[in-house]
């Protein structure tokens, strides 16, 4: 299990994460939704120390880390036992495919590279990319960019996987292989925090739904209950514009 | 009288010129060298904005680019023996202001001006990489050295390489002041060789082609490695050996 306990994060005074507390069960698939600006980049942000938070605890499935005193050592380790999908991305320009997905078994799990290789190998061909291995980043389409960025991300068999808006860069038309990679991941009982602006996708393969305004959590449950049966005001009006909006478009 | 333009004087000139060489590419060599280590720790006490220090090289740095070299020259070359008679008196020690040899001079003028102007240039490769990679390798679990060697280095050598280049380009050809502090290398050399046979221009010449042939070279031997380290073009990665393979044997 992983708990999240009482979270905070403020930047220059204002109050980002307002003590947040989640439970996430092993092979859960948590989306976090909300508006543009509540915090929910900050929240998988401070969860792997990109952002440091003011205070808070992580129990990752018994590593325990406290946010405001947490050693370098510590970060370390957390890092390694967590991973993270960029909206943008992040791909290490001057390496291929192969060598991206690689990086982190090498140089943080000290595999040799033989051992690198094929876990790297069987990750990309995982995403569907096995043909693309030796083709660097700027080769690539965006979509199979993301593709060897959640490779890259799931070689490091992380107990928790972070993702953050990861179609939000994408053309509409190569956000379907991602969303297809992300499901098929879900599938094999990856625990996940997905932050996420396609609802119906979130409705489809979330386990668990969190909605975040204003730095706290407020409301929170099934894809039924939150986006059938939302109790909260925010949450009510946020989902009333998405789908206005959603049905104003076409 | 001889004729007017002879032209065996210059290739004659040209072996005699070239016995000193040893001497411009030992300066040029060393001067880079050393010149980058101070350079990067320059960049880096300014990135990181270390108090006092960051001070202290931001005026060093703009001391260096607002005066010439060859002031510069003279300045260490009449400045150090002042510094050691001052050390002399002050601890009663006894080191000989003759024996500083020359060269030393006109090393340190050059490497301390190279150093000066290349921070610049690497303090703009090493912010050149994308946060966004550096963000990536971190949350893989990546130490800050770590990020240092793999991520953030081999990408601002590619930025770095063609202004570094035009710099050992500069410095092998501002080797020539060297003479100032009594240093021969080809120019003094040239001025030596001139004085006794008179033939000012065809020495000159051959001083010239010289210098412009080892340009050349330094040229080609920058665009090699501009290629060698840059991504290639086509879309299939072709093994080619060298840094970015590293981490590509046995596949
Ligand atoms: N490094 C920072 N310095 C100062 N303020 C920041 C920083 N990062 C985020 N913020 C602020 O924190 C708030 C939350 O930002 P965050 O990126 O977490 O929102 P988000 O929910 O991910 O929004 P979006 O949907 O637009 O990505 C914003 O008001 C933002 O301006
Ligand atoms: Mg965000």
């Amino acid at each position: 299990m992983i708990k999240v306990s009482n979270l905070s994060k403020s930047f220059h005074g204002n109050l980002i994460l307002d003590d947040l507390s989640v439970e996430i069960e092993k092979g859960d698939v948590v989306a976090l939704i909300g508006s543009s600006g509540a915090g929910k980049s900050t929240f998988l942000r401070a969860l792997n120390c990109l952002e440091q938070a003011d205070k808070g605890v992580l129990d990752l499935e018994g590593f325990k880390v406290d946010f405001s005193t947490i050693t370098n050592k510590q970060r370390l380790e957390l890092r390694k036992q967590t991973a993270m999908v960029f909206q943008h991305f992040n791909l290490f320009q001057h390496r291929t495919a192969l060598d991206n997905v690689k990086e982190g078994l090498k140089i943080v799990k000290k595999m040799n590279d033989r051992e690198a290789a094929q876990i790297a190998l069987e990750q990309l061909e995982q995403v569907g990319l096995s043909d693309r291995a030796h083709y660097y980043p700027k080769h690539l389409s965006g979509g199979q960019q993301q593709r060897v960025g959640i490779a890259r991300a799931l070689a490091m068999k992380p107990k928790l996987l972070l993702l953050d808006e990861p179609t939000s860069a994408l053309d509409p038309e190569l956000v379907g292989e991602v969303l297809q990679t992300i499901k098929k991941t879900a599938a094999t009982g990856q625990t996940m925090i997905l932050v996420s602006h396609e609802m119906s996708f979130v409705y489809e393969v979330a386990s668990k739904v969190l909605f975040l305004d204003k730095g706290k959590i407020v409301e929170e449950g099934t894809p039924d209950q939150v986006f059938n049966h939302p109790t909260s005001e925010r949450a009510k009006e946020f989902l009333h514009n998405y789908f206005r909006n959603k049905t104003g478009n076409q | 009288m001889g004729e007017i333009f002879d032209i065996n004087a210059v290739f004659t000139s040209i072996p005699r010129l070239l016995e000193v060489l040893p001497v411009s590419l030992q300066i040029t060599v060393i001067s880079m060298i050393v010149g980058l280590v101070f350079a990067l720790l320059f960049a880096v006490i300014r990135m990181k904005k270390i108090p006092v220090l960051s001070q202290l090289v931001t005026v060093f740095i703009s001391f260096i680019r607002g005066t010439p070299i060859i002031v510069q020259l003279y300045l260490t070359y009449n400045g150090i023996p002042l510094l050691l008679k001052f050390i002399n008196q002050e601890y009663g020690t006894d080191y000989n202001i003759n024996a500083v040899p020359a060269m030393l001079f006109v090393l340190v003028t050059f490497a301390f001006n190279e150093a000066a102007y290349n921070s610049e240039t690497i303090r703009a490769a090493l912010q050149s990489v994308n946060k966004g990679q550096i963000e990536a390798a971190e949350s893989l679990g990546m130490t800050y050295l770590q990020v240092l060697k793999r991520v953030i280095m081999p990408q601002a050598l590619v930025v770095a390489i063609p202004p570094l280049g035009n710099a050992l380009i500069g410095l092998l050809k501002g080797t020539s002041l060297a003479f100032v502090a009594g240093v021969i290398e080809m120019t003094a050399k040239g001025k030596i060789i001139s004085g006794s046979n008179f033939r000012f221009f065809e020495v000159y010449l051959a001083l010239a082609i010289i210098y412009w042939v080892m340009t050349i070279i330094i040229e080609q031997l920058l665009r090699y490695m501009e290629r060698r380290f840059s991504i290639p073009d086509s879309a299939q990665a072709v093994n080619r050996g060298g840094w970015f393979s590293w981490g590509r044997r046995g596949i």
